[in-house]
């Protein structure tokens, strides 16, 4: 094998690469995707009760629902707005405070607070829209409460908010789009060309074209990854062994991505094992997003073996003896995936012979 | 109009898709990937916040609370009611004292404690410390001086009969399945541009219109073929059955005039697959207001996937039938035709 002629062929797959949809696709499409699940999705999955208030003066207790952290408050400009963001589900719960609403509760008077619910809304966020709304009236009015509540925690273990939940999806889509698509589109696509054959009748092997794109593969899906991890600050106490997992999870997807451009015959093919393939990738990522799943359904999948130590040492602050079993699984799965890649090479050698 | 013609290319494009056992193997294994997702997803809503309560000497405080969207559990012991909150039988413990009532009454200000996972958001945290206070001013005899008059919109009340998330994923997976098949079909065409074998086939007895008839059939067949049999195996079509089967079918309509489209302006597979995933994100916005509702506006109803979307939604989940639903069957039926005649004529000047 020549290092040289490794080199030539990369740089010419790096020159050529940008100018393809797919080197676009994969370097974009994770950056879009981390900004659009974080900023929008990580505030959508929230469990707690969305509170629409239109107030027709200006009450303290709009100030007091925002502060409140028992729900999400948004004000509305009109009555009609606030409806039809309750009509729609934007809301689960619309009130509309009439003037002088402070006085009236200061005074001891009675008051009629309209209120819609969402029908859709779940039994639970009602209530605590409402006895959170009662316990801030009652704070408005200056009522002291007859008892102490005294808070006790019980275990150790913590709440993972939606933002973290989403790292492993993230991290899975940086790693894998690129590194998996750019070897695979480029090896069907000279397949396609026939340009292989003409490369093999130089002294350039087979061997050294699968390396070239290989490589290529592993850096960007490891530049990738490094870029998605320092987008959601999840570089944690570790960076070093978050970099090495990453780059574990890059040989991966760059092999996944030969075995994938050897086999398939052409762009439907590629993208028909994606369609399916794409799932069975992401397994893991999507289990983590829902707890209520059993969580050991992940282990079945072989990124687990990438997000799980990602997740232990970015959100956990683990260490090497928290995930030194997954990466000897990792490597296990990368030495396996080195043998098919043997195997895919030996196969399409011989269909080009 | 040549009849045998149109068969001989349909049985022809068959033949290709199901000889290549990879790529047939493939899209059915996508098909039974998606069913499994939707089978290990939960198949239920809990809307019940659960507390447990341990109140010697003071039972009667469980029967006070008790209202839908709240469940009680009543501890006989302080370890149960832990044991209880670690292992996340309820989301919160409740300590109430035997001496509560006489504190109260003397006027003192007693000390409520609550036990919480430590695991429990926040916002947890303080609704059930609202929740103690107002059922201690309640118990004090200090009842709120606002009164929320309720109203229930759209209607109809949701409460204890939710839609479970999976069902809500339903009209995704059903139409990336159907809308992944653009991909198939502007190949198929793409393929048939780039071999150079469409102008061999319009020099036989084979026009343009049987070829159009016959590409459409195979990219309808295979794109409502797998969105149908979906929605068979995870129940779509236990209500309504035909108007969910007449939706797919003019989604799968619209997909092939998108995949007409497609490649009337792709290049080559390349292309294909740029404008694809252009086609696909846009098509699939709309379902993102049946998972999340309240996060799409207005503007959703140009997508012309949303009549589909919603068709499918309202049809399987809430029992919609042919008066709320014949509106959007029939936008459906002008979007599909609009593209369908738009692709072809755009396709014939590039076959031209």
């Amino acid at each position: 094998m020549s290092v040289r002629r490794v080199a030539v062929l990369l740089k010419r797959e790096l020159l050529q690469g940008p100018k393809s949809f797919i080197f676009l696709w994969s370097v974009v499409l994770p950056i879009v995707m981390s900004l659009v699940l974080s900023l929008v999705f990580g505030t959508l999955f929230s469990d707690k009760p969305r509170l629409g208030i239109f107030d027709e003066d200006a009450s303290g207790l709009v100030n007091l629902a925002r502060e409140s952290p028992s729900m999400s408050t948004r004000e509305y400009g009109a009555v009609n707005d606030l409806e039809e963001a309750v009509r729609i589900g934007a809301v689960d719960f619309g009130i509309v405070l009439p003037e002088d609403f402070d006085s009236l509760v200061a005074e001891g008077q009675h008051v009629e607070v309209t209120a819609y619910v969402w029908g859709e809304s779940l039994a639970k966020h009602r209530i605590v829209a409402q006895v959170t709304l009662q316990d801030l009236v009652r704070e408005l009015s200056g009522q002291e409460a007859p008892v102490d509540v005294s808070i006790n925690t019980l275990g150790d273990e913590v709440s993972i908010p939606w933002s973290d939940r989403l790292l492993p999806l993230l991290v899975l889509m940086a790693v894998f789009v690129g590194g998996m698509f750019l070897p695979a589109t480029s090896l069907v696509t000279e397949k396609q060309k026939r340009t292989l054959e003409a490369l093999t009748v130089t002294p350039t092997t087979l061997h050294e074209v699968f390396l070239a794109k290989g490589i290529l593969g592993f850096s960007i899906s490891l530049t990738m990854g490094l870029i998605i991890l320092a987008l959601n600050q999840a570089f944690g106490a570790q960076p070093g062994l978050l970099a090495l997992m990453l780059a574990l999870g890059a040989v991966m997807a760059a092999e996944l991505g030969l075995i994938l451009g050897s086999f398939a015959k052409d762009m439907s093919s590629l993208f028909a094992v994606w369609k399916s393939g794409g799932i069975l990738l992401f397994g893991p990522a999507i289990i983590y997003l829902f707890p209520e799943i059993p969580q050991w359904i992940g282990q079945i999948f072989p990124t687990y073996y990438l997000v799980e130590p990602v997740v232990r040492i970015s959100q956990q602050g683990g260490g090497w003896s928290d995930i030194a079993a997954h990466v000897f699984v990792l490597v296990g799965l990368d030495v396996i995936l080195v043998a098919i890649v043997a195997l895919a090479l030996r196969r399409m050698r011989r269909v080009i012979a | 109009m040549n009849p045998r013609g149109i068969r001989a290319l349909v049985s022809k494009d068959f033949t290709l898709f199901f000889r290549n056992r990879f790529f047939a193997l493939v899209t059915s294994l996508a098909l039974i990937v998606y069913v499994m997702l939707y089978f290990v997803m939960p198949g239920s809503v809990d809307e019940t916040l659960e507390i447990g309560l341990y109140a010697p000497g003071w039972s009667p405080v469980a029967g006070d609370v008790q209202q839908q969207g709240l469940e009680i559990h009543v501890a006989e012991s302080l370890e149960e009611l832990e044991d209880g909150v670690a292992d996340h039988d309820y989301v919160a413990g409740i300590v109430l004292a035997a001496d509560l009532p006489d504190e109260l009454v003397s006027g003192q200000k007693p000390r409520i404690d609550l036990y919480f996972a430590s695991d429990t958001p926040e916002e947890a945290k303080e609704a059930v410390s609202s929740l103690i206070r107002e059922l201690i001013y309640a118990q004090t005899g200090q009842p709120l001086v606002v009164d929320f008059s309720t109203q229930v919109l759209p209607g109809p009340d949701m409460a204890g009969k939710q839609i479970p998330p999976r069902d809500r994923m339903r009209p995704l997976f059903a139409v990336l399945l159907i809308v992944f098949e653009t991909y198939g079909l502007a190949t198929l065409i793409t393929e048939e541009i780039e071999h150079r074998t469409i102008q061999a086939l319009l020099v036989t007895p084979v026009s343009i219109k049987d070829l159009f008839a016959a590409k459409g059939f195979t990219g309808i067949t295979l794109a409502f073929g797998q969105g149908a049999l979906f929605m068979v195996l995870v129940g779509g079509l236990n209500q309504q059955p035909v108007i969910v089967i007449l939706a797919l079918l003019l989604a799968a309509l619209l997909v092939t005039g998108i995949g007409f489209l497609i490649a009337s302006l792709a290049r080559d597979m390349m292309s294909v697959l740029a404008w694809g995933v252009l086609a696909l994100v846009i098509l699939v916005i709309p379902s993102m207001g049946t998972l999340f509702p309240g996060v799409i506006t207005e503007w959703v109803k140009v997508i012309p996937s949303y009549y589909v979307v919603d068709t499918v939604d309202r049809v399987a989940s809430y029992g919609s039938g042919w008066v709320d639903i014949w509106q959007n069957l029939l936008i459906l039926l002008a979007f599909s035709v609009a593209f369908l005649l738009i692709g072809m004529v755009a396709l014939r000047r590039r076959f031209q």
